[in-house]
């Protein structure tokens, strides 16, 4: 077994004005999701990531304070997870309830180090 | 540990947080409130997805009144005259409107408002939809088979038209209590109407618009003042309505009229209930157009199958209804209902009575029904003509559906002569 993140990319809920019931109903499939994650026993972790951005950048550090408006797309949460290869990943992600919106779910495997 | 949350939970929440913070910081602060909600609900729907509260309900309302304290901030930043929110009896008072009676009390308050008539009344459906039940633009626009740009348009014009005559968020007393009454029930009725006969493929869209006219409708009925005979003619209208909605289409989504109807799918306790209703609608000597409209259903229900129906009745009743409110579309009805009958004299005679253009878009009814009034007196020819006018002038593909059917039923049947 290896483990895997997945990463959300894309847009935020914030700015695409979606309705109480569209929330509800995307919460409902976040929460079933994340269930049967759990119950499959795969489940290491995961955070969802507020919009507010702090960049710094370059040889002079300079920073920037940004929100998900301002940017193209933004990293939203990440799960991460125990499973076989990135085929296995990709059949969980199916449930990735954004795709949607135009959102992305980004597979990367965890790199183990030799000791 | 797995709990699904109630059906339109933020939907319905977002109609009352939106109320109750209105009746806290008034309507010239509308925007800020809808924002403020919109954001608790994006929280609730990110912070819920690994875990969701025991007590959704109590979790959102926290979370509002978190949310007046936040946009009370807001607003003394920008030099609002308000009174100290965060201590003292104020506090005490707020906690208060959160009570279920008083999130009851700030609804209705906001369904006066949307019926207010310095608001253009195209504009009172979308702003009641918007602000009173929690829909998005989108839905609004969608339920309405109109674009998302016209109902922004008219979200704009109604707030416009709310700032300008500095409307107060309250329940009208005494005359104008009833005249704005009266808008109410429309709006509602206009709101149920678009859900139960609308055009809209979309099965949902159409339930939600009928139970949300029926919550509404149900807050008047709670409400003391409000809480008259009309009140419960509309709300049993509106219930017996609702019990054919099972049978309205079919498997394939097909437009079913009451002559098709799988009688078996009528929903019962709602019958019971309108029936319930009914009772208390009729303690009065004045009877409403809903009340006639609620008979014509029930006499609709009364019947065990479609020839049972008791059409001199119905068409009694119609006639009481069009004295009250002279519409062509009653005229056309009561033609439709003579068809059935086989009076096609009378029927005729209610024809004479009306244009195509009487009933403007709606025209193709009434090349439909002359369509059957001429097949029924085997004038083939002019029924044919008639259906044809009829599916020019139709918009809806349900109903296209229907009346092509109905046209290749008919060719069928004078082939095999």
């Amino acid at each position: 077994m290896k483990n895997f993140m997945m990463i959300f990319v894309g847009k935020e809920y914030t700015d695409l004005g979606l309705s109480p019931e569209d929330m509800q109903s995307r919460m409902e499939k976040w929460f079933a999701w994340g269930s049967k994650m759990e119950s499959a026993g795969i489940l290491r972790g995961g955070e969802a990531l507020t919009p507010q951005i702090r960049r710094i950048v370059g040889e002079n550090r300079t920073v920037t304070d940004l929100t998900s408006a301002e940017v193209k797309e933004i990293v939203g949460g990440f799960y991460l997870i125990e499973a076989k290869d990135f085929d296995a990943v990709q059949e969980i992600a199916q449930d990735f309830p954004d795709y949607d919106l135009g959102n992305t779910v980004e597979i990367r495997e965890i790199m183990v180090f030799d000791r | 540990m797995e709990h699904k949350l109630v059906d339109h939970l933020f939907r319905h929440h977002s109609g009352k947080m939106v109320s109750v913070l209105t009746r806290i910081f008034g309507l010239s602060n509308l925007d800020i409130i809808e924002d403020a909600v919109q954001d608790t609900f994006i929280k609730a729907s990110i912070s819920w997805r690994k875990e969701q509260p025991e007590y959704p309900e109590a979790w959102l309302t926290k979370a509002a009144k978190n949310r007046v304290l936040d946009i009370f901030r807001t607003l003394k930043a920008q030099k609002n005259n308000l009174p100290d929110i965060t201590q003292g009896t104020d506090a005490i008072a707020i906690n208060e409107l959160f009570l279920d009676s008083e999130i009851e009390d700030a609804q209705l308050r906001m369904i006066f408002t949307a019926c207010h008539p310095q608001l253009d009344p195209r504009d009172r459906i979308s702003f009641a939809l918007k602000t009173v039940s929690g829909f998005s633009t989108k839905e609004i626009a969608s339920a309405l088979l109109t674009k998302d740009e016209t109902i922004k348009k008219r979200l704009i014009r109604a707030r416009k038209a709310i700032q300008k005559s500095a409307i107060q968020f309250n329940i009208p007393q005494g005359k104008d209590l009833y005249a704005r009454l009266e808008s109410v029930f429309e709006v509602l009725y206009l709101i149920f109407n678009e859900g139960f006969h609308s055009n809209n493929k979309a099965q949902l869209i159409r339930e939600d618009l009928c139970s949300e006219a029926m919550r509404l409708c149900k807050l008047l009925l709670k409400h003391k003042q409000t809480r008259l005979p009309e009140s419960y003619a509309l709300f049993a209208l509106m219930c017996f309505h609702s019990a054919r909605l099972p049978a309205k289409t079919s498997v394939d989504n097909e437009v079913l009229d009451l002559k098709q109807q799988d009688r078996t799918l009528w929903h019962f306790p709602l019958i019971q209930l309108g029936n319930t209703m009914m009772h208390k609608a009729v303690e009065t000597e004045d009877f409403s157009c809903y009340h006639y409209e609620a008979a014509i259903a029930a006499e609709h229900l009364r019947a065990h199958t479609f020839k049972d129906t008791n059409w001199n009745k119905i068409l009694q009743w119609y006639e009481a209804l069009y004295a009250l409110q002279p519409m062509p579309s009653h005229l056309l009805t009561m033609a439709v209902i003579c068809i059935q009958n086989k009076d096609y004299k009378q029927a005729d005679s209610y024809f004479k009575q009306l244009l195509p253009q009487d009933l403007e878009q709606r025209a193709y009814l009434y090349y439909a029904a002359k369509a059957d009034y001429y097949m029924v007196i085997n004038d083939m020819e002019n029924a044919l003509t008639f259906i044809d006018k009829a599916l020019e002038t139709v918009t809806n593909s349900l109903e296209k559906d229907f009346l092509l059917k109905k046209k290749t039923d008919w060719l069928k049947s004078t082939n095999s002569f």
